[in-house]
Formats: structure tokens, C-alpha cells, sequence
């Protein structure tokens, strides 16, 4: 019984690959979406799943691409980190899918990495990020660190802060970004007195970095308002916060018990977006700053006619699992939409599904007007796009105050600023 | 609207002020104080748009009030006129059939009328908006703020002070000084004192500087600490020993007011993070502690009182929908549409509701599960971890995958500060809560007929049974009670955390480590193994500036504990040797 | 603790158990990568049943606690993730001069890259030795070996048994997943290792000789989890394997006549580390990755369920159990990613509840109904 069972089971795997693996009629394309459906990510990466089977519905609807309606493969990682690699290696081995939309935390990107780089695949990358990568094999429509943080920064000295309090959650995205930010910072020629977090020290005693980092699901901010509160007693303070999205709760919920608003003390979050704000006081967060590449209140026709499409798909849709109510559209997922017309626009170009030649197309640069304004491709596999800075209104949406056209996407920042003498 | 419903006080703030604001306007610049704000509002530049607001401080036209009110409250457009001349305008009253609007000249307070000297009425659509965002206002309630040193609330007057304290601007010395004269205030006056002799800091003299740094010495307000020190180090650049050595001392009396009051709020934090471990662990207490049950999925009990608190929520408010997984049944839940203080009744309301859904599932967890396992204690502990992922992934199908939000009511929202330390309310309030469901737990446990026979069937079933107990039903009971404190911690855990549908999880380790350290069985054991467990946490965040590094810490010292005690502070005696 | 009659495995006799789980993990080990050599099964499978033993490594960790000694460890996740880092350790320094950072002449030194991300710019003095194979594979045992030795050695000492034992190795593994997801932990931080190059001078990535460095690890990962049945199997046979059954099913018995059972406990211990950790260090290169996630009490829970669901207290239950399990996670979380979790919960559930023995029960169980025809056979349950 055991031999049995074991037999079939090897079997039923073998099969099972074998019947993925077949080719399905010749006018169809197969595109991977390797987003986390359960688990602890599952929260963020549900919606970009949502918004990538409505973009492959829109395109199919007019035709597809290079004739072919795509085909979306979808595969659950489960918020496992290996399984981003599993996964991977699935849908470039077993289903030879064109180009995959995936991935949200730095981890899993990493993870998925190798595969995409030794099976020579195309990873479209939505999620803002660390920057300090150009990989041959992902695109990333993401914010690189000067297409977000520096921005946002630059707003705030010009508004006649004085003070930075750096505080993120401790995992790459935040100590790359902190990095970049003390160098940033010291370059304007602010004091090191004036900044915020504390420092980390090599063994040499020269400082590293700077911030203070807590734990994913860190649940009490106690301490670290307090200090906040005292680090802003003198005015003219402001919170840099790269906390992820399950902690921003807790910090905010005792930032507005602890008496601080967004006159005495402001804060920018990078990793809240309109989604995020849903899970949040926002009556109580009101004028608190964010900084995407886009943003819902943006008013053009294309965002117009982008929302006006979602919505109605929305309404009408069959797949499994998409909640239709109460949805709102934040900056990952316009980007992982503009991605698939990107490589919409890249294929057409090169007139092939070819990586290579795809790849080729994408570094000659191509534009695209998205909702959140136009796109251009960039030879280090980025994007030039348009930043905005916004501040949150009661309503969880951002009423937008600067727009910065045409920011280059760099990847390469780290010791790019030099201290100020 | 607030700054309308403030406008019977503005009277009272012209009388009371009325000679300190003649004061002010004689140093005022020749231009109105319109024309400035015109000026601010044509400018583009966001920092010289401040510097033209900034010269209005001190100014004391209540024009500048009303203008900036309207400006919050997006009612001010730039018209462009026919010569190209751009007007900016308020527009106010009520739109006609057509959208249009009255509009006022900013500049003359006037309505703006065409060439023919007819009042024009314009459709805000066709005008651009002037735009404001967070630091402009704050710019322009600095201003607003000078108005308000005459204010009749202390709060507003406080604010006013400190901001014209830390502009350091010599010429605002007068205003503070009459203030001073008539402030009656004590909290007030003391920041008086500290605006007057922040203004000092920067005046040319020395002399003035080291009297200056002595009254701030003697009010050790970490407030004026940055001041202080930049003082200092130019002081030091410079090679004036005097001035250093008073800036150094003022810098160490704030140093010492600042240590003592991170005493008291490390203690008032710790309180607060061992009573939210308590609120959290006893549930825990029951179910594990008395019952002997692993229960896994007690996390899964405080995510249900979290969501019933949601829930009640938007009853309160506005209804909501949702649909029951799998068997496809949608629920409509029709809203009070409250607002006000009934509205924030939502949340005391939600105790109950929380503590209910928590028991009732508990009880149905009971039933089904747990009954058959009470042998088997190990096997619990996986019987109900699936139940926590299947109970988790419910949630999610129910409720969505995103986290939610729990408003917190006005009476949870702000804070005392005594003394500089913050007593934020909702801290208070899981304080008082847990000293109440302690106290609760302790009389149903040791005062009803139904906790002696908890009591009783916990401490032998078989015996208990022989006496005549209906065992199963007080062990339905019991869970029930476990589970329903758990919801309880839900309910209140709203108000300091995520609501979401793993939520449960990121309290599960540290409510049985609070359960294990306190002696399993023994209510009070977990008592003040939570306070200990929460002093010792935020004591060693404060010392090594920290949060990880304590919380291994704290695990690392519980571990070596339990080595030395491995039943618990408090444990149950007992000869049986299983 | 035992189980009862109905409960007990289908193999009668614990010889022809070891024959059976021998001959097939024997044909395992020539047969998938034969087939895969013939491109008659894809890297992709052969990768991925790579994983699978290296988790039924795991699982046999758990079970020699959990199924024959009465231990349930909530810790294994970390000694399976500490052999994985040490293990780990050494391929991040492999990757030398081909890591992104030296190859754009910013990382003259060969450091990691997470390193060179972090400001870094020297490789910190206790990573230096993982430069070579042989220490490497030396500390995947000593580090594990140590920390089991030191709790074990703390824990038995003052007899804390049972629950108590399980939330302990509970609190030491969350607190050890804390420690390495710090950044200035020096280890990954979050990200953990990953980007794997060369593994003894093999390439992992090449696509022409990358298939047959995982044929190789695949290989290696069947020989070693033989090796281990072999030694369980032998380990049963001994009077030290009938003293850690009577400590499971009665250690105050054991204790009473005149055995020191706290030293067989901590050997035991000491031993599954070992093994949890084997795992590990094979798991990671086929996996590409080890971060702080795998170490976390949860994915400890998870392995204790594939012991359940195999059938604890048996050679071939736990390889069956992480073997089945991982599979359907693999399929279902593609089929059905909204049910999975579901599915996952109520498998354990109905395992707990009516099926103790596991898998490898169910044959005896069936023969049992139909010998009782139409009698109603009392449920496990009812009688525990």
C-alpha cells in the first residue's frame, strides 16, 4: 500500500507537470503572476493580482498582444519565501510563461531572482524599493529611492523642517532608503544633532547608518513616540517612516494618543498607500504626508478612464477570490497596469515574445501614458516617471501638493551625497 | 468652522487685547495686512509664500482671521481679470442655478465688480483654486495664533507663546511682556517666562544671554534644549566661557528633568504594556492554565472581539455588507447612521458584543474539538493550531484580506500630561480595564457557585464527576469564559493595534510565555508575571534605545527563569508527579 | 502517550518497515535522477522532490523527540535554519567575485552583497572561517549540536517536560528568528542569504552544468536521509532505543528504577538536532534561499504536523507525512490558493481527532472495520 501510494503520488506530480507544461492552442500567450494570494502578504499583493487579470482582460479584449490573448498563470508562493523560487522555476520551466508580473517584499524578489537570471525569464517589478539592483531579467516599474524618498525630502526642507526622525521597520527597504537618506540629509547640511533614530556604528565607531527599526508586527510604540514627542518639542520636526504596512497601526494609533498631529509634527510614510490608509484612523492622520508615482485623486483623462474601466470590471468579473466592494487604487498596482502595456508596447515593438529582443526594445526606450501620467523606459530598467507628493485628506485619499515631471529612476545612490563642509 | 464658532470670542479678544494690539500695529509695515496676503498668494515659491505670511505675525487685523479661514476652507480663487491682472477672491454665499457665487476681493474686502461697476458673480470650476497643504496652514495658524494670545484657551494661548518663544524675534518682547502683566495662568505664564528668555538667548549681549539661560535652567523645558545648545556651541567657536559654561549648565538641568521624566514614563508604559499583556494572557490563563488545553487558537479568540468591535462600528455607522465563505450567504447589516456621542458609544457598547462572539465561538470550539482532547493535551496544541489557520483564513474570506479600521472614540483619543510625562488615555484605560476584568475573573472564579465548580472540575474531573457534576457542561462553561476574556482583549486591542485577520497570531507567543512565567493555574501568578514581563520590556527598550534587543532579552531571561523555576512563580502543589 | 491497537502502524514488524522505506528511498536515489539525466523528468521535479527529503529530514527530527522519546519540540525549525545559515554561510562567500557588487568593482573584498548594501566594509571576524567546506560542514553540527546541548542540558536538568518543554523550545525559537532578522545581526537580516553561485567549485545557475550540481545535491539529500533511517532503525533496535520509548510512555517509572533519564533526553536531543540540521544545510542550496521566516515557531508546528499526519512513532510516517503534505501544498496552492489554508487546518484536525496513528494507521484501521462488520467501532477519540 505504502509502494502504492508513494507511486502515485510520484505519478500524479510527474503528470501534473507534464499536463501544465502542454502547449495550449497556438493564438495564446501565457503570462506568470506570481503574487502572494495567502499568508502574511497576501494583504498588498491580493489587489495586484486583481488589477493584472483585469489589464490582461482589457488587453484581450482588443485583441491581445501581437494577435495572441494572454493567458494568465497564476501561482500562490503563500508569503514562503522559498516558494518565490519554486514558483519561479515553474513558471519558467514547466510553463514557459513569456514574462511574469510578480512579487512585492524585497525577500521575495530576491528569492526569485536567480531563477529569472539563470533561466533567462522577464520579472515586471511594481513594488517601490531599495534600489541598489539592475538586473538584466526583472523590470522594475517601482519607485527606485529618488523617485520617492528623496522628493519627499527635498518637501519637507523646503517647508522649513529642521528635524528628521528616521524610523522604519528593520528589513532592507528601510536601511537602504535611511542610508541614502543620512547621506542625502548631511549633504543639505543638516547637523547630525537633528537627526533623529539614532545611528548604527561599525567597530570602527564610523557611522553606518541611522534610524530606528523595529521588528516586523511590532506592536507597542510607546517608547518610541515618547521620544518622538521629545525629539519634536523644539519645533520644526518631521518623521521620515518606512514602516511596513502592518505596523503603521500601532505607531499611528499612539501618535494621535500621544497628542502629535500634522501641524507639530508630520510624518511621510512610503509604504502607505490608499490601500494602506484603509486600515487607518484617517480622520485622525489628516494632512500626513505620502509620496508615490501616483495617486487615485490624480485628475486626468487617462486616470479617469483607468478607474472608470476597473470599477466596471470589477462589477462584472468571474475570478475567484476578487472582493468587489469598497476597492481603491493605489501607486503598485497603476504600475504593475502600466507594466503589462509596457511590455505590450515593448513585444509589439520587437514583434516577438523573445526576452532578449523584449529586453532589447524596453532599453530603447518606450513610453507609455498611464494613469499616473507618462512612463518612459529607461537602458538600467527602470522607469522615468512623474512623482507626487500628497497629503492624506479624512477620506484615506491624497490631495496632491507638488508634482515633480520626469524624475530619472537610479538605482545606484548609495555615497552618490556628499556631506556638506 | 472652528475658527467660526470662534468669532464671539474674537471680541473678547479685542477687548482684553486691545492695548497690546495697538502696540503691534504700530510696528506693523506700512502695506494692509490684505495687500501681504495677496502678495503670499500670487507668489509661487513655497518658502518665500511662508516668509510673506511670517511678516503678518504680530499684525492684529482680524481681516487676517477670516481670510486665512476661508483660504483652510478652499473658498479662495485667483480670478484673472479681463486686463490680465490676476484678483485673487473669495468666494462666498450660497451657488445659484447657475454655480455662480458673490465673490470679495481679498485685497479690499470689497466685492469685485466689471468695468461697469457691476458685482460680478463667478463659478469656482472656471478659477483656479488657491492651493494650501499641512505646513502652509501651520505657517498661517502661527499667525492666527498671535490673535490667539489673547484667546480665552489656555491651550491656544500656550501654543502662541511657544511658537513666538522659538522665533526669537526681539521685536515680539513687548507682546510677551504685557502678556505677561495679565495672564493669570500658571502653566501659561511659565511658558511666558520661557518664550521671554528664548528671545534673550539671541540678543547681542551677553549679560542678557546668561540671565536668559538661568530662568531657562530653572525651568528645565526640553523645548528650549536645541536653542540652548546651538547657543552653546557657538559660545564655545566664539571662546566666551561665561555664556558656555551658564548654556552648559541650563543643558544639564533639562538633561536631569528629562531622565526623571523618562523615569515615570517608563514606568507608566511598562504598566500599560503588562496590563495589555494581562487583558491579552488571561483568557489564556483559563483555558490553558486552568484547563490544561493548548490552545493555539486563542489568538483566533482575540481576532473575533477585534472584528465584533468592527462590526458594532459600523452598525453604529453605516452598515455593512459582507458574504459568508463557501456557503455564499450575504449579510446585509443595516447602519444607525449615529453621529456624535451616541456614534462614540460604539466601543462600550462592543465590550459585550466582543466578549459574547468570543464565548459563543469558544464554546462551539469546545463542542466540537477540544472535548474530545483534554487527555491529550499535546495533541491540543495541533488540533487547534489548525483551527487557528482554518479560523484565520475565514476571516479573510469574510472580511477581506486587508486590515481594518477601528476608529478610536474621543474618550480614548487623547492624553494628560503631568509633569511632562503623557498619560495617553487609552493607556489609562487598559489599566483600569484590567484591574476590572481581574477583579471580574477573581469574584466568578472565587465568589459564584459556578467557579467553585470550575474550580472543582479542574482539579479532578473524575472526582467531580462522581460528586455529580455535569463535568462537560462546566468545561463548555469554562472554555466559553476563556474565550470570551479573550474577546474582551480584542475589543480593546483595537484601539492599540491592527485589526486584520492574522492579527491573533502576533499575541500568541507572549501570552503563553506571560501564562508559563505566572504558574500555570494560578490567576495571580499571570498577574504579575504581565506587569513584570511589561516593566522588564519597556526598561530595557529605555536602556538600550532598542525594541528587539529587549524583547530577546526578556525571552532569553524567561527561559533562564523558568530553568530555576519551571512551574511558575506561582504554581498549584500538588503531590501527583504527572 | 502509546497508541492503541487500532492506532498502531500496518508494518507489524519494524524490520520489514526499514526494508521497505531502505528499497524505496534506495530506488529514489537511482531512479528520479536517472530519469532526469535522460531529460525524462524535469530539473524543475527533481528540485523540488530535493526539498521535500530534505524536509522529511525534518520531519524524522520531530519524530525521534516527539513519536519515540514524548518531546514535543517546538524548536527543530530553528536547528533545521541554523544548519541551513552555517551551511549558508559558505556558499554567500562562494558567490565571491561574481555577486553584482563585485562585478561592478564596487566590492574588492568579496563580501557578501547584503553586506556591501549595509555599509560594510569588512567581512566581520567570525565569518571569515566559512571560507572553507570542511568547517562549514563541521559548525552545521557544532552550532546546532551546541545550543541543543546547552538548552537540553538546562531543561531536563530541572525536568520541564511536556507543554512546558514545547512552549520553551517555543520562546527560544522565536526569540532566535527575532535575532536573526535584525540587520546588525551581520546574517541577512530579513532577506537571509540567497543568490547562490558555486557549491564546491560546482555551479548551481549554469545551464548547462547547474542540472547536474542538483542531481548531485539530490542525490546527496536521499543517501544522507538513508543513512539516517539506517541509524534510527539500528538506534531502535538497542536498549537505548527501548529506555527513550519507556521514558515516552512513563518516565517516572523509568526514572524510579534507576535510570538517569535527563541524559538519554539530551543525547536524544543533541541527535535530532543533528539531523534537523542536515536538512538544513542540504535544503538550502536546492532551495536558493534561507531566511529568518523558516525559523519562526510556526514552521516548527508545521513539521510536527507532518509527523502527525504521517504517523508518529514510525520510520516511514513522517517521510510520508512531509513528502504528501508538501506536495498538496504545492498543487493546492496553485489550484486553490483561497482554500489551502483551509484544507491545511482541517487535515490536522481530522488527523488529531481520527486518525492518532497517521497515514501509516489507515490499512490497519480498515482491516479493523471490516473484521467488526457492521459493528460500530468505538472512535479513537472517544477512548483518549
Amino acid at each position: 500500500m505504502i509502494t502504492k501510494f508513494s507511486k502515485l503520488l510520484g505519478a500524479g506530480v510527474i503528470a501534473l507537470s507534464a499536463l501544465v507544461g502542454s502547449a495550449r492552442a497556438a493564438d495564446t500567450v501565457k503570462v506568470g503572476v506570481l503574487h502572494d494570494l495567502s499568508g502574511t502578504m497576501a494583504i498588498s499583493e491580493t489587489s495586484l493580482r486583481d488589477v493584472l487579470l483585469f489589464t490582461f482582460d482589457e488587453i484581450n479584449a482588443k485583441g491581445g498582444v501581437l494577435g495572441k490573448k494572454i493567458v494568465p498563470v497564476i501561482v500562490d508562493p503563500g508569503s514562503v519565501w522559498p516558494a518565490f523560487a519554486e514558483k519561479s522555476k515553474q513558471l519558467l520551466e514547466v510553463d514557459k510563461v513569456a514574462v511574469t508580473f510578480g512579487c512585492w517584499t524585497s525577500v521575495s524578489r530576491k528569492s526569485a531572482l536567480p531563477v529569472f537570471e539563470k533561466d533567462n525569464g522577464l520579472l515586471f517589478y511594481p513594488v517601490q524599493y531599495e534600489g541598489e539592483e539592475e538586473s538584466q531579467n526583472v523590470c522594475y516599474t517601482a519607485e527606485a529611492v529618488n523617485q520617492q524618498a528623496i522628493p519627499a525630502v527635498d518637501f519637507f526642507i523646503a517647508q522649513g523642517k529642521k528635524k528628521f526622525y528616521l524610523i522604519g521597520t528593520d528589513y532592507v527597504y528601510p536601511q537602504t532608503t535611511n542610508l541614502v537618506l543620512l547621506e542625502y540629509l548631511l549633504s543639505k547640511g543638516v547637523p547630525l544633532a537633528n537627526i533623529g533614530g539614532g545611528f548604527v556604528k561599525d567597530s570602527s565607531g564610523k557611522i553606518t547608518n541611522a534610524g530606528k527599526y523595529t521588528p516586523f508586527g511590532h506592536k507597542d510604540y510607546q517608547q518610541i513616540i515618547a521620544e518622538i514627542k521629545d525629539f519634536a518639542a523644539s519645533g520644526d520636526a518631521c518623521v521620515i517612516s518606512t514602516l511596513n504596512g502592518d505596523t503603521n497601526p500601532p505607531f499611528f494609533k499612539e501618535y494621535a494618543a500621544a497628542g502629535l498631529t500634522a501641524d507639530t509634527c508630520p510624518v511621510v510614510s512610503y509604504s502607505i498607500a490608499e490601500d494602506e490608509f484603509r486600515s487607518l484612523p484617517a480622520k485622525d492622520l489628516v494632512g500626513q504626508i505620502g509620496c508615490w508615482t501616483y495617486f487615485q485623486s490624480i485628475d486626468s483623462p487617462e486616470n479617469a478612464k483607468f478607474l472608470a474601466a476597473f470599477q466596471a470590471w470589477l462589477k462584472t468579473t468571474k475570478a475567484d477570490g476578487v472582493v468587489k466592494e469598497g476597492r481603491v487604487v493605489d501607486s503598485p498596482m497603476v504600475l504593475s497596469y502600466d507594466g503589462v502595456y509596457l511590455w505590450k508596447a515593448c513585444v509589439e515593438k520587437a514583434g516577438s515574445f523573445d526576452v532578449d529582443k523584449v529586453r532589447a526594445v524596453w532599453k530603447s526606450g518606450i513610453s507609455f501614458v498611464g494613469p499616473g501620467g507618462k512612463v518612459t523606459t529607461q537602458p538600467n530598467m527602470h522607469l522615468t516617471k512623474t512623482v507626487y507628493i500628497g497629503e492624506s485628506k479624512a477620506d484615506g485619499q491624497f490631495k496632491i501638493l507638488k508634482t515633480f515631471p520626469d524624475v530619472y529612476g537610479e538605482p545606484h545612490l548609495k555615497g552618490t551625497f556628499k556631506p556638506k563642509e | 468652522m472652528v475658527w467660526k464658532s470662534f468669532r464671539p470670542l474674537l471680541l473678547c479678544t479685542l477687548v482684553v487685547g486691545v492695548g497690546l494690539l495697538a502696540d503691534v500695529r504700530a510696528m506693523a509695515a506700512p502695506e494692509t495686512a490684505r495687500a501681504t496676503i495677496v502678495r503670499a498668494i500670487l507668489t509661487s515659491d513655497d518658502a518665500q509664500k511662508h516668509t510673506i505670511i511670517n511678516s503678518l505675525i504680530g499684525q492684529g487685523d482680524e481681516a487676517i482671521r477670516e481670510i486665512f479661514t476661508a483660504w483652510r476652507q478652499d473658498n479662495l480663487y485667483i480670478y484673472t481679470a479681463p486686463n490680465g491682472a490676476k484678483i485673487p477672491v473669495e468666494l462666498t454665499g450660497d451657488k445659484d442655478a447657475d454655480g455662480t457665487q458673490a465673490a470679495v476681493r481679498v485685497d479690499s474686502g470689497e466685492p469685485l465688480k466689471d468695468a461697469s461697476g457691476q458685482p460680478l458673480r463667478l463659478v469656482a470650476k472656471q478659477l483656479t483654486a488657491v492651493e494650501h497643504d499641512a505646513s502652509l496652514r501651520r505657517v498661517m495658524k502661527n499667525v492666527v495664533d498671535l490673535l490667539d494670545l489673547g484667546s480665552p484657551l489656555p491651550a491656544k494661548r500656550l501654543r502662541a507663546v511657544q511658537t513666538i518663544g522659538f522665533a526669537q524675534k526681539a521685536d515680539k518682547l513687548p507682546v510677551l511682556e504685557a502678556r505677561t502683566g495679565i495672564e493669570t495662568d500658571t502653566e501659561i505664564k511659565k511658558e511666558l517666562r520661557e518664550a521671554i528668555a528664548l528671545i534673550h538667548l539671541a540678543d547681542p549681549d551677553d549679560g542678557v544671554k546668561i540671565k536668559a539661560l538661568v530662568v531657562l535652567q530653572e525651568l528645565h523645558n526640553s523645548s528650549s534644549y536645541d536653542l540652548i545648545n546651538a547657543l552653546r556651541a557657538k559660545a564655545e567657536k566664539d571662546n566666551k566661557p561665561a555664556v558656555t559654561a551658564a548654556a552648559h549648565s541650563a543643558l544639564l538641568a533639562i538633561d536631569h528633568h528629562r531622565s526623571v521624566v523618562k523615569f515615570f514614563g517608563t514606568l507608566f508604559r511598562g504598566l500599560s504594556a503588562g496590563s495589555v499583556l494581562l487583558v491579552v494572557a488571561l483568557g489564556l490563563a483559563i483555558t490553558f492554565g486552568l484547563m490544561g488545553v493548548i490552545n493555539m487558537a486563542h489568538g483566533e479568540m482575540i481576532t473575533v472581539g477585534a472584528y465584533a468591535t468592527y462590526i458594532t462600528q459600523n452598525v453604529f455607522g453605516a452598515g455593512m455588507n459582507f458574504t459568508l465563505p463557501f456557503i455564499k450567504i450575504a449579510i446585509h447589516l443595516p447602519g444607525l447612521h449615529l453621529t456624535g456621542w451616541a456614534y462614540q458609544l460604539y466601543f462600550l457598547v462592543a465590550i459585550p458584543i466582543g466578549f459574547l462572539s468570543a464565548a459563543l465561538v469558544g464554546i462551539a470550539l469546545e463542542r466540537s474539538v477540544i472535548r474530545f482532547l483534554y487527555r491529550r493535551p499535546l495533541e491540543s496544541l495541533l488540533a487547534t493550531f489548525g483551527v487557528s489557520l482554518i479560523l484565520q483564513q475565514m476571516f479573510k474570506l469574510t472580511f477581506g484580506s486587508n486590515n481594518v479600521n477601528v476608529d478610536s472614540p474621543v474618550y480614548l483619543s487623547s492624553n494628560w500630561t503631568v509633569f511632562d510625562v503623557t498619560f495617553d488615555w487609552n493607556r489609562v484605560f487598559v489599566i483600569g480595564f484590567a484591574v476590572v476584568i481581574v477583579f471580574g475573573v477573581w469574584l466568578a472564579l472565587t465568589k459564584t457557585p459556578l467557579g467553585l465548580l470550575i474550580r472543582c472540575v479542574m482539579q479532578n474531573r473524575m472526582m467531580a464527576s462522581c460528586m455529580g457534576v455535569r463535568t462537560e457542561r462546566v468545561n463548555m462553561l469554562t472554555f466559553g469564559l476563556g474565550s470570551g476574556l479573550a474577546g474582551l482583549a480584542g475589543v480593546f486591542v483595537t484601539q492599540l493595534g491592527t485589526v486584520g485577520p492574522s492579527m491573533g497570531q502576533e499575541y500568541i507567543v507572549d501570552s503563553f510565555m506571560t501564562v508559563v512565567v505566572g504558574g500555570v493555574g494560578s490567576i495571580f501568578g499571570t498577574v504579575v508575571s504581565a506587569l513584570g514581563i511589561g516593566l522588564t520590556d519597556q526598561s530595557l527598550q529605555q536602556i538600550l534605545l532598542n525594541p528587539v534587543l529587549g524583547k530577546i532579552l526578556v525571552l532569553l531571561a524567561i527561559i533562564l527563569f523558568l530553568q530555576w523555576r519551571p512551574t511558575g512563580l506561582f504554581s498549584a502543589r500538588s503531590r501527583s508527579l504527572d | 502517550m502509546s497508541l492503541p491497537a487500532t492506532d498502531r502502524p500496518y508494518f507489524r514488524s519494524r524490520h520489514l518497515e526499514f526494508i521497505v522505506v531502505g528499497v524505496l528511498l534506495l530506488l529514489l536515489t537511482v531512479i528520479f535522477p536517472l530519469l532526469n539525466a535522460h531529460g525524462l523528468l524535469s530539473d524543475f521535479t527533481i528540485t523540488l522532490w530535493g526539498k521535500y527529503l530534505c524536509y522529511a529530514l525534518l520531519a524524522i527530527s520531530v519524530d525521534l523527540l516527539w513519536g519515540y522519546t514524548g518531546l514535543l519540540s517546538l524548536g527543530q525549525a530553528l536547528f533545521f535554519s541554523l544548519g541551513g545559515y552555517m551551511f549558508g554561510m559558505y556558499l554567500m562567500l562562494q558567490i565571491g567575485m561574481l555577486g553584482s557588487y563585485a562585478k561592478s568593482g564596487q566590492n574588492p573584498n568579496g563580501l557578501p552583497d547584503f553586506m556591501v548594501f549595509l555599509g560594510h566594509t569588512f567581512l566581520p571576524p567570525f565569518w571569515r572561517p566559512f571560507q572553507s567546506f570542511g568547517f562549514s560542514v563541521l559548525m552545521v553540527f557544532v552550532i546546532p549540536g551546541l545550543l541543543a546541548l546547552a538548552f537540553g542540558f538546562l531543561a531536563f536538568r530541572s525536568r520541564i517536560k511536556g507543554v512546558y518543554f514545547s512552549i520553551l523550545t517555543q520562546a527560544l525559537t522565536y526569540g532566535a528568528a527575532l535575532m536573526f532578522f535584525r540587520n546588525d545581526f551581520t546574517m541577512g537580516g530579513n532577506n537571509g542569504f540567497t543568490d547562490f553561485k558555486l557549491i564546491l567549485g560546482h555551479s548551481l545557475v549554469d545551464n548547462d552544468t547547474g542540472p547536474a550540481t542538483m542531481r548531485g545535491l539530490f542525490i546527496a539529500s536521499a543517501l544522507v536521509l538513508l543513512t539516517v533511517c539506517l541509524f534510527c532503525h539500528w538506534l531502535n533496535g538497542t536498549k537505548f532505543g527501548l529506555v527513550r520509548q519507556a521514558i515516552r510512555d512513563g518516565e517516572n517509572r523509568v526514572l524510579f528504577s534507576g535510570y538517569a533519564t535527563a541524559n538519554f533526553k539530551l543525547f536524544v536531543f543533541v541527535v535530532a538536532a543533528f539531523i534537523a540540521a542536515v536538512g538544513g544545510a542540504l535544503f538550502v542550496p536546492q532551495a536558493g534561499i534561507i531566511n529568518p521566516d523558516q525559523m519562526t515557531p510556526d514552521k516548527s508546528i508545521e513539521a510536527v504536523v507532518w509527523v502527525a499526519v504521517g504517523g508518529r512513532g514510525t520510520l516511514i510516517g513522517p517521510i510520508i507525512g512531509a513528502i504528501s503534505i508538501n506536495a498538496l501544498r504545492s498543487w493546492a496552492t496553485q489550484a486553490y490558493p483561497d482554500s489551502w489554508l483551509i484544507i491545511l487546518g482541517l487535515i490536522f484536525l481530522l488527523v488529531v481527532l481520527f486518525l492518532p496513528g497517521g497515514m501509516v494507521s489507515l490499512p490497519g484501521k480498515i482491516k479493523a472495520l471490516r473484521k467488526s462488520q457492521g459493528k460500530p467501532v468505538e472512535p479513537a477519540v472517544a477512548r483518549a
